[in-house]
């Protein structure tokens, strides 16, 4: 552990390592700051920029880009009640009646601390735990692979949120896509429809950006926008109250967000609303919350910040992104030819560990740039929507001739686009469609293997322990839903028994 | 705020414990049109997914998992659950969250829904409360949207003729000129800028080759 920390040491404090993690942090400041644009658009945007750079300096800057952008997001939420990125949503409650009451750099600076503190500590975690997972995972087979990619889908089809059957939709829909061009393992050419541009697939980061980039940003315009609330460097000193207040609920905060990100598919979003959640039942001030009350703000900005550190334990050690970023950054770490899994850390050491470290100091320089900076940075919100729009569109649409280096590639990210807008428009959840995507390909290969394993039998998938407890938990976490809404209606509609 | 729903910020305190739960309930009170239509455009292709995956193959000759094994199983999900949620929509068209163990999340983000449409509100001033900080109501936020999707097809169709950059840069100042209603000046300004920048890093910094079209100019 000592001798990997102070390889990645090594590999994150060079000047050009630091610059670019310097460079990833501030743009994912600003990017994580404008509404419609949150980490995975940023992420999406700039991935095509990375292409001529060294993989750990692309990886370290955009990385960056995502941790950043909590810290943006968090500041867009307080000011205008947009929030850049869903995993700030819950901040338009306390935060922006903070800055409602005045206290609008106070409420920063709550969120800066908590979102620094929460961070170092899940690097901490993150640290510790996902190298043994590694090790742990090394002796798995096709058919543990297989059970742990279904665990994947079928969390982040329980926590898709409002309907669990849309959950399932869009996460087979992912699916579905991923499959078209030539099957893998097979010679077979799937849903091309004579195209030879499809032969080879659609190009997964290509989707991404269409679908996070120019489906948020124009579902923004047709969402409005608010004015920003002014806040001013003397308003960031929090008073000695708002600080005591905040230690708790960051510490709790922190804790849940460690426990949902490390979960597949459960992401920052859901860690940050179950945060308010448990604070508005446990708090001693949670008649306050809804307010503007510091708890508000400390607990789901610190869930958020610990759940995006602790979704690159299964992204990095299983190879299963945790949430739609890190599926973004699995895109990423595959086109620079890496494959994230349990040998990534056994082959690629100075880059896992120097990409760890680098979290470290871009969190430093987050909170140095953050506290006194923020309402520097809040100038951007005052730049007109109406001129940054049609820049992302540029940019996007660049970008993405420069990913395929073909014209087909830019009509991939316009249609993935229009498909975003359209999912955003009826609430179809995004995330189980991304996973799918990523997934897919993984999730074939497994299949293919197992079968072949079995002699045609999947039924191998039962006979091996490890394998067998997965799929229970996988089977377990899809009906969850299923099971506890029946417990809830059955509770209400007979609340005499719960007296019993 | 939509009718039949109570202000869960009333006497300035946020309850997100679920207290006036029933308006959540009252929220649907039947399917809407779009919601159908969508669905059902997705069971559809669900259907074409499992059919073509089974003309695929969906078990090799040596009885192994064939190339259309997966097809097969992700369209029949996709068919399954369209159709479980077609039904859903007809038969219980109350929130599907009720009782669930996401119930407390939802009723959160619910929250926070409310208050960003209330901060809109008030953004927009009294008497104009519909405009949006870009000046235009609800339905004109709408259009702008097919606008822009249109602008951005005409423009990728212009990539052969004038080259990616510039295609761009006309995109840029159409949007900005004539659906953002900005001035002559600052739109070509701004679409300048953007083309300059875009070269600069695109072009110098990363050396891509991108297509200068029929015109090759850049």
């Amino acid at each position: 552990m000592l001798d990997n920390l102070v390889l990645g040491f090594q590999t994150a404090i060079t000047p050009e390592n630091l610059l670019f993690c310097l460079v990833g942090v501030v743009l994912g400041t600003v990017i994580g700051m404008l509404p419609g644009l949150g980490s995975a658009t940023g992420v999406a945007i700039l991935l095509p920029v990375t292409l001529s750079l060294d993989p750990v300096t692309a990886l370290i800057m955009l990385a960056g880009i995502y941790y950043g952008s909590q810290y943006g997001a968090s500041t867009s939420a307080i000011l205008i009640s947009t929030p850049g990125d869903s995993s700030s949503v819950v901040l338009s409650l306390d935060g922006y009646q903070m800055a409602r009451r005045g206290r609008a750099g106070a409420a920063l600076s709550i969120s800066a601390i908590a979102s620094f503190i929460a961070a170092i500590v899940s690097l901490v975690g993150l640290m510790a735990l996902a190298q043994p997972i590694a090790r742990w995972a090394l002796n798995f087979g096709p058919p543990e692979n297989l059970a742990i990619i279904l665990l994947g889908l079928a969390t982040i089809v329980s926590f898709a949120g409002e309907n669990v059957l849309r959950g399932i939709t869009m996460a087979a829909l992912g699916l579905a896509v991923s499959m078209i061009g030539v099957a893998s393992g097979f010679s077979t050419a799937r849903f091309t429809f004579g195209s030879i541009n499809l032969l080879s697939g659609l190009q997964f980061v290509a989707v991404m950006l269409g679908i996070f980039a120019i489906g948020e940003v124009l579902n923004q315009i047709r969402a409005g926008g608010v004015t920003p609330i002014r806040a001013r460097f003397r308003d960031l000193l929090i008073t000695r109250t708002e600080l005591r207040r905040s230690v708790a609920p960051t510490l709790r905060g922190t804790g849940l967000g460690f426990i949902v990100g490390v979960l597949p598919g459960a992401g920052a979003t859901l860690a940050s609303f179950m945060a308010y959640g448990v604070e508005k039942q446990v708090s001693r001030y949670r008649h306050e919350m809804g307010n503007g009350a510091p708890e508000g703000v400390a607990s789901p900005e610190a869930a958020n910040n610990a759940a995006a550190n602790a979704s690159f334990i299964p992204t990095l050690a299983l190879g299963i992104p945790g949430s739609g970023t890190t599926a973004i950054l699995l895109g990423a770490f595959i086109m620079f030819g890496l494959q994230p899994g349990p040998l990534l850390f056994a082959q690629q050491p100075d880059l896992v560990w120097g990409l760890l470290v680098s979290f470290f100091f871009g969190n430093l320089i987050l909170l140095l740039l953050n506290l006194p900076m923020a309402p520097v940075f809040a100038q951007v919100l005052r730049v007109p929507y109406a001129y940054l729009y049609p820049l992302v569109l540029f940019v996007s649409l660049v970008g993405a001739f420069a990913l395929g280096n073909n014209t087909f590639t830019v009509w991939v990210v316009f249609f993935a686009g229009l498909l975003g807008y359209f999912m955003k428009r009826f609430d179809f959840p995004a995330a189980p469609f991304v996973l799918g995507l990523v997934l897919g390909p993984l999730l074939e290969r497994a299949l293919v293997q197992t079968s072949a394993m079995g002699h045609g039998s999947l039924l191998i998938l039962l006979q091996r322990p490890v394998s067998a407890v997965l799929l229970v938990v996988a089977l377990l976490a899809l009906s969850l839903p299923l099971i506890s809404s029946v417990i809830g209606r059955y509770r209400r509609r007979h609340p005499a028994r719960q007296d019993i | 705020m939509p009718a039949g729903r109570t202000n869960p910020f009333k006497d300035g305190v946020c309850d997100v414990t679920g207290a006036d739960e029933p308006a959540l309930a009252e929220e649907r009170s039947g399917p809407s049109r779009a919601d159908v239509i969508g669905t059902a455009i997705v069971l559809v292709v669900g259907l074409v997914v499992a059919v073509m995956g089974w003309g695929y193959g969906f078990q090799a000759d040596n009885g192994q998992v064939g190339p259309g094994f997966l097809p097969v199983l992700t369209g029949s999900f996709i068919v399954v659950a369209s159709a479980l949620e077609l039904l859903r929509m007809f038969l219980a068209p109350t929130a599907p969250v009720e009782g669930s163990f996401m119930e407390g999340v939802e009723k959160v983000e619910a929250r926070a829904k409310e208050e960003l449409a209330r901060a809109m509100a008030e953004s927009g001033g009294g008497e104009k409360e519909e405009l949006d900080v870009f000046g235009r109501t609800h339905r004109q936020r709408g259009r702008a949207v097919q606008l822009v999707f249109g602008v951005m097809f005409v423009a990728i169709l212009l990539i052969p003729l004038l080259g990616l950059l510039l295609s761009m840069t006309l995109m840029t100042f159409v949007i900005l000129r004539f659906i953002e209603s900005r001035g002559w000046l600052m739109s070509a300004a701004v679409s300048a800028g953007a083309f300059l920048f875009f070269f600069l890093i695109f072009r110098l910094a990363l050396g891509l080759p991108l297509p200068t079209g029929m015109l090759g100019l850049v």
